[in-house]
């Protein structure tokens, strides 16, 4: 057990957003959170990664270091990339020397060339910024992982491109993650697990556990498994929001 | 190898930079032009032609009691412009952390803003007697305004998001505050402090004039008394170089160190 959100509850101006919710990340496992839009997903990643204090339970860390990669890329535009994956190491005080190692073994795992770690952050492209940011959370070393809809803005090649990165280094260096999207394809690609949070305050719906290692399923696989969760009522709400916003 | 390449960007940046002055330069002289014109029309004891204000100025340069003044207004100004830019830029960022400060302090300010510097000559005359001290007090009451107005919006409108994900990774309050805040703080700083330069200059010269304190302002008001119209134009020539040279020695060169990136993502033909 890596880290467990107890009895935790959120409300804004009153108005309750998820009540009475329990979640546990085991050792090197990827959870996957959905939920229709506005049912407080990114709330609660704010609340595990302690960026925001719920208003009930508690959360349980048993982890050293933990990394967030945010739907937008975050870079510093001052900085450039290099200093930019360096960032969160600076923060926990590893040298300059050390953290610009890490951060160029980092940037090349990610895919960014050695040429582009001297630009600022302007002068990349939408997908190499976002490849930064990657880079910038797996240079802590971290034990848990957060993403919030990282990929949502990407093209669908570098999407893929992105989860099959996730996959693979969570595979290699075990960190637990907790993965928020609101595609249920996605979430299938890359979890072993996956909750999904009711949008009527209701805490979490369902919890499901996905058959076979992420990377190993093949894509008719998720899309068979995408297409009969689409059908179940647990899934329904799911759907149903998005057809709400689309209305 | 570093310490070359170093050099090199520097030499690129002041060939850049001197190149760039040529504009700046053909500002002026359509300034001198229509000056010349005004002087045709009115003639020599009204306004006095570009190249007499000229003479006037170099016969002013070689007098040795004028380096006396312009080193007096000058270190006025620029005591006065420090501690307008420390007090207003330090209670101006303090207030944009603090929304109870900021509410305190902001109608404060209004007031100092409003009350107009020729009476705080007054005031400073009396408590200061007629010495540097009026000068500096009151280029900091008039300039301090503007260098808060500058601390308070960049705290203000610090980028949450950016200082959120810096949080996420744990950073202390003085690693956000120098890596998120300050780098954003200083966009705004830059055109508060060439204005709180340029009012440092001017109001220095108005409040030796008016307090018979010496400096440049001391020898304004001689040169009033004497109607010596061609010395009151050196003057004023000789303070707003000055104040061209404190924004474009020392502050500009300062905002090109500091805001590298900015010029990393203009497009072609826009760098300079």
């Amino acid at each position: 057990m890596k880290l467990r959100l107890e009895g935790i509850g959120h409300a804004f101006l009153g108005r309750p957003v998820f009540e009475r919710l329990d979640l546990t990340l085991d050792v090197g496992e990827v959870v996957a959170l959905l939920g229709p839009s506005g049912c407080g997903k990114t709330t609660v990643l704010q609340i595990a990664v302690g960026l925001i204090d719920p208003l009930q339970g508690r959360v349980h860390r048993a982890y050293r270091r933990h990394a967030m990669v945010f739907q937008e890329p975050r870079l510093l535009p001052w900085m450039t990339a290099r200093d930019n994956i360096a960032y969160g190491l600076r923060a926990v005080g590893v040298t300059r020397a050390q953290g610009e190692a890490a951060a160029v073994r980092r940037a090349e795992e990610v895919g960014l060339h050695p040429r582009d770690l001297d630009k600022y952050p302007i002068e990349l492209s939408g997908g190499m910024r976002q490849r930064a940011a990657v880079a910038r959370a797996l240079a802590v070393d971290p034990d848990v992982m957060f993403f919030d809809e990282p990929f949502t803005a990407v093209d669908v090649g570098l999407k893929r491109v992105l989860q099959d990165l996730v996959i693979e280094t969570a595979a290699r260096e075990r960190f637990s993650a907790l993965f928020v999207t609101h595609d249920l394809a996605e979430a299938v690609r890359i979890a072993h697990r996956l909750v999904v949070l009711s949008g009527d305050a209701l805490g979490l719906v369902t919890s499901r556990s996905i058959e076979g290692q992420p990377g190993a399923r093949s894509d008719r696989d998720v899309f068979e498994l995408v297409e009969r969760w689409s059908r179940d009522p647990a899934f329904r709400e799911l759907f149903d929001g998005e057809r709400e916003r689309a209305a | 190898m570093p310490a070359l390449r170093g050099l090199a960007a520097l030499t690129g940046w002041l060939g850049r930079y001197a190149w760039s002055a040529w504009a700046g330069v053909a500002g002026l002289f359509c300034l001198a032009a229509a000056w010349q014109a005004g002087h045709e029309f009115y003639g020599s004891f009204i306004l006095p032609s570009p190249l007499e204000t000229l003479a006037a100025l170099s016969a002013l340069i070689r007098e040795p009691s004028f380096a006396i003044a312009a080193r007096e207004t000058a270190e006025r100004s620029l005591i006065g412009f420090a501690l307008a830019v420390t007090i207003g830029t330090g209670a101006g960022a303090l207030a944009g952390y603090s929304f109870a400060a900021m509410r305190l302090m902001r109608p404060i300010v209004t007031v100092i803003l409003g009350v107009p510097p020729i009476a705080w000559v007054v005031l400073a005359l009396i408590w200061f007697g007629s010495s540097g001290g009026s000068a500096i007090m009151t280029v900091v009451v008039a300039a301090m305004p503007i260098s808060f107005a500058g601390g308070l919006e960049g705290v203000a409108t610090r980028d949450r998001a950016l200082d959120a994900m810096a949080r996420s990774f744990g950073a202390s309050i003085w690693l956000r505050f120098r890596t998120v805040t300050v780098p954003h703080l200083i966009s705004y700083l830059f055109p508060a402090w060439t204005t709180t330069a340029g009012t440092a200059w001017k109001v220095t010269v108005m409040a030796e004039l008016l307090s018979n304190s010496g400096g440049i302002g001391g020898e304004l008001a001689t040169a009033r008394a004497l109607f010596d119209v061609p010395l009151v134009m050196a003057l004023i020539v000789a303070v707003v170089t000055f104040a061209l040279a404190t924004e474009y020695v020392l502050l500009q060169p300062l905002r090109d160190r500091l805001e590298r990136w900015r010029e990393a993502g203009l497009p072609w033909g826009v760098k300079r």
